[in-house]
């Protein structure tokens, strides 16, 4: 039972990092229309950009967080500057949009690894050696904070888009970006509030992934893979969605380890996914709220 | 000049001789005889140079006769001709000539032929590199030719394109292995694999639409990458599977091994071309061409199951796709693991789209432009992906639908410059518009348009407040020369809307008048104010007849 519950709160664990790029990845697609396929590289880069920062500046845990979300944010309006506000008003928006961010995350990788070489490096442990003990169950430090932060943030985010300005005009473009247009907010700003947000989301998750494994040009992709899957089981656009799908995935992961071993996660990952999709086309929110139609 | 008929007579005969005939010359030598009409013809000949004409008049239009219009080559022994063509008459000389209406048969004539002599006239230093990148060139053009297939003739955007020939590759590798299987019964085998992925894939596809199954799809290529890569069957530690039989004998000269392997790889293309031929070409391509995305609805109101024809052609191309898996595996002894990670899938959407997506030549020459950058210039190193990956910036920042599509992305561009310079000139007065010169039954109204507008933009020059002085002072009689051909401009006006003035009071109160221009039909006042004088009425008309001239 005991170790039931362990691997439950590693899946959780895991699904909180993965779920903040699943989150991302819902907005940018309900709110811009655009795929991103750059999560990847914006990871990489914020992961990076906390590695220079905690090596050649300040050691503080807390800044070198601070310094991967802004990383992350700057890779995000990147991506938004170079792909977003030159192509979203051409034909075949979508799939130019989505070639334009894997051709930045194809660039950007090979670019970072001449910069950085293939070596992994490794960001220090930000939450400490410390142990927590309820019911007979181990808590690590890391977990609790890897599991904290992400719902802080994700909850920020969540508090933002409902009771800011931006916010509401995040929202209305999620739900019909023509009629948003019409009454005046604007796609361009709205695009770089859009991808600064799911940057800092991205910077975050790279920040608490690479502190339990790795940081590496390419150690984004299975994380944004992950995260787009979980994006779409849970329905693209829907944060709610996400969130579920994120959860059930998490404990899906847990269970299948124990049962069945960690090399079959990801096939019943898929089964999972596929199961959900054959029922419900636009995933678990299609049974919540409406997602985007184009 | 056969019509020229120049006689050669040296004498004149009287013909009343024979008669007896008193007087006159009876034989008289005389000049060459010419025909009268000559001069005519002369004179009436059209001296000045022709020019050629039109678009593309620096193309050869072979001749045609009205009889022959309807006698074509074609295949046998089919009624499908080989060119398309059409006769026409010369808009300008009238003569009766042959037009090709698509060329592209041509070009692709002309790039196989040059593939096919490639090893031939290739340099004897960079032979070997490119014959290899030659054989590669065929495989993934092959591919993608299949992928071309399914995201532009069904409209099914998959990511998995890869990971049915790697799964296929890897399966026929390690049947090879295990088995002893011949190499020609990896391609054979493949298919089933092929058909089996593509039906456990074609599934979701029936229920998703759009980019839901790409991202879907592009799962599956990582969950066949992870089941790959950590099975021990495939060997998970020497990254890929080899040693399957092959066709490739290791015996024969190094150059015979490149020379088999670049024909085959060519064969295996022109395979793939008539797949895409049969399947886009014929009656599946058709029906998948009324059901485009979003008009789908429309298709099935028109009783085409568009459904069954799309998940027909994904299944054909993943059979096809099964097919190369296991030539693949036949031409490498086997795979890597590389063909299922996620820079594979970049590579091949940068191929497919470099060219445009949904278009057999697309698919080839990005496949093409693709191998070059990354076989080819080898030396560059991580450069080359660089390079790729601002090639693929350029064509979606740029291009509407990649290299092929820039011929209809320039003749919009250009419709849409002739638009907008069109709808400049309305602004420059009077003028006729292309479309109404063309409508309008009078063609001399076109040129006294043209003529009025030149007279009025001169006219315009010659006003200044000088001549407003003199006529203020002398509105009637002998004018200065400027000021004279302003009035007489004036005068000459047609008659609706003329001003005229009006007696109300003689000598002491004047207005003025614009005619109607029709019979029966009153003038109408322009303007309240009263003038004390006929010279100041003269002269206030004046001013208003300038004051349109400006405007106009």
């Amino acid at each position: 039972m005991n170790d039931i519950i362990f691997l439950i709160i590693n899946g959780i664990t895991v699904a909180s990092i993965y779920g903040l790029i699943a989150v991302a990845v819902s907005i940018t697609w309900s709110a811009l229309g655009l795929l991103n396929l750059s999560y990847g590289f914006i990871f990489s880069f914020a992961g990076y950009g906390a590695w220079l920062a905690e090596r050649h500046l300040y050691g503080e845990p807390i800044f070198v967080m601070f310094m991967g979300i802004t990383a992350g944010i700057i890779g995000g309006v990147m991506v938004c500057l170079l792909v977003f506000i030159p192509v979203h008003d051409k034909p075949n928006f979508t799939i130019r949009g989505m070639i334009g961010t894997l051709a930045i995350s194809l660039i950007g990788g090979q670019i970072l690894l001449q910069n950085f070489g293939p070596k992994a490096k490794l960001l220090p442990e930000f939450f400490g050696y410390g142990k927590l003990k309820i019911l007979d169950v181990t808590l690590t430090a890391d977990k609790i904070g890897i599991i904290c932060s992400s719902i802080i943030m994700l909850t920020l985010v969540v508090r933002w888009m409902k009771s800011s300005r931006r916010g509401l005009e995040i929202r209305a473009m999620m739900m019909n970006p023509h009629a948003a247009s019409i009454v005046g907010i604007g796609v361009r700003k709205t695009g770089i509030y859009v991808m600064a947000v799911t940057g800092a989301m991205t910077g975050l998750s790279a920040v608490l992934l690479s502190q339990t494994y790795y940081l590496s040009p390419f150690s984004g992709l299975i994380p944004m893979i992950k995260g787009v899957s979980i994006a779409l089981m849970g329905g693209l656009g829907s944060v709610r969605g996400a969130v579920i799908a994120a959860i059930i995935l998490g404990f899906n992961e847990a269970l299948t380890t124990k049962f069945l071993g960690g090399r079959y996660v990801l096939m019943t990952q898929f089964a999972l996914i596929i199961i959900v999709l054959i029922i419900r086309p636009r995933g678990i929110a299609g049974i919540l709220d409406k997602a985007r139609e184009a | 000049m056969s019509d020229i008929k120049t006689k050669k007579r040296k004498t004149w005969k009287n013909p009343l001789a024979v008669w007896g005939a008193k007087g006159g010359n009876h034989e008289v030598a005389t000049p060459e005889w010419k025909n009268p009409h000559q001069i005519w013809k002369d004179t009436k000949a059209f001296k000045v140079p022709t020019n050629k004409i039109g678009r593309f008049h620096y193309e050869y239009k072979s001749s045609n006769h009205g009889e022959k219009i309807w006698n074509r080559l074609r295949w046998w022994p089919t009624r499908r001709t080989i060119l398309w063509t059409q006769g026409v008459y010369n808009r300008k000389s009238l003569k009766p000539e042959k037009i090709r209406k698509d060329k592209r048969p041509i070009f692709w004539f002309l790039s196989l032929v040059l593939l096919v002599i490639a090893p031939f006239i290739l340099p004897e230093g960079y032979k070997n590199s490119l014959l290899t990148a030659g054989g590669i060139f065929g495989i993934y053009a092959s591919i993608n030719l299949c992928w071309t297939l399914v995201i532009g003739t069904a409209g099914i955007f998959s990511l998995a394109t890869y990971a049915i020939v790697g799964m296929s590759a890897f399966l026929t590798t390690w049947l090879s292995i295990n088995l002893g299987l011949p190499w020609w019964m990896l391609p054979m085998i493949g298919m089933f694999v092929g058909l089996a992925f593509g039906i456990i894939i074609a599934l979701p596809a029936l229920r998703l639409d759009g980019f839901y199954y790409g991202l879907l799809t592009l799962g599956l290529n990582e969950l066949c990458r992870v089941f790959i890569t950590t099975s021990h069957a495939f060997g998970a530690a020497s990254g890929g599977l080899y040693g399957a039989d092959t066709f490739i004998n290791e015996n024969w000269a190094p150059m015979t091994q490149t020379l088999v392997q670049y024909y085959s790889g060519f064969a295996l293309l022109i395979a793939a071309l008539f797949l895409f031929r049969f399947v886009d070409g014929k009656r599946l391509g058709r029906i998948l061409k009324l059901a485009p995305e979003k008009k789908e609805a429309f298709a099935e109101a028109s009783g085409v199951n568009y459904k069954r024809a799309r998940v027909t052609v994904f299944l054909i191309s993943s059979i096809a796709l099964g097919f190369i898996g296991g030539f693949y595996a036949a031409y490498y002894r086997g795979s890597a693991f590389d063909i299922f990670s996620f820079h594979t899938v970049i590579m091949g959407l940068a191929m497919i789209t470099i060219g445009g997506i949904g278009r057999a030549d697309g698919a080839v020459a990005g496949t093409l432009i693709i191998v070059i950058i990354d076989r080819v210039l080898v030396e560059l190193g991580p450069w080359r992906y660089i390079i790729i990956g601002f090639v693929m910036m350029f064509t979606i920042l740029f291009l509407k639908n990649g290299l092929f599509g820039i011929r209809k992305q320039f003749r919009d561009w250009r419709d849409k410059k002739k638009g907008e310079a069109r709808s400049s000139r309305l602004e420059r007065g009077g003028e006729m518009l292309p479309e109404q010169a063309t409508e309008t039954d009078n063609k001399d109204e076109i040129y006294r348009r043209r003529y009025d507008k030149m007279q009025r933009e001169f006219l315009k020059t010659l006003i200044c407040d000088e001549i407003i002085e003199e006529h203020k002072q002398k509105p009637l009689g002998q004018h200065s020369e400027a000021l004279e051909r302003v009035c007489y401009y004036f005068r000459r006006g047609a008659m609706n809307d003329k001003y005229v003035v009006k007696c109300e009071v003689p000598f002491k109160k004047y207005k003025i008048m614009a005619l109607s221009g029709v019979r029966g039909r009153s003038p109408r006042l322009v303007e309240d104010k009263i003038y004390e004088t006929v010279e100041a009425a003269y002269h206030g008309l004046f001013l208003r007849r300038i004051q349109d001239l400006m405007e106009a």
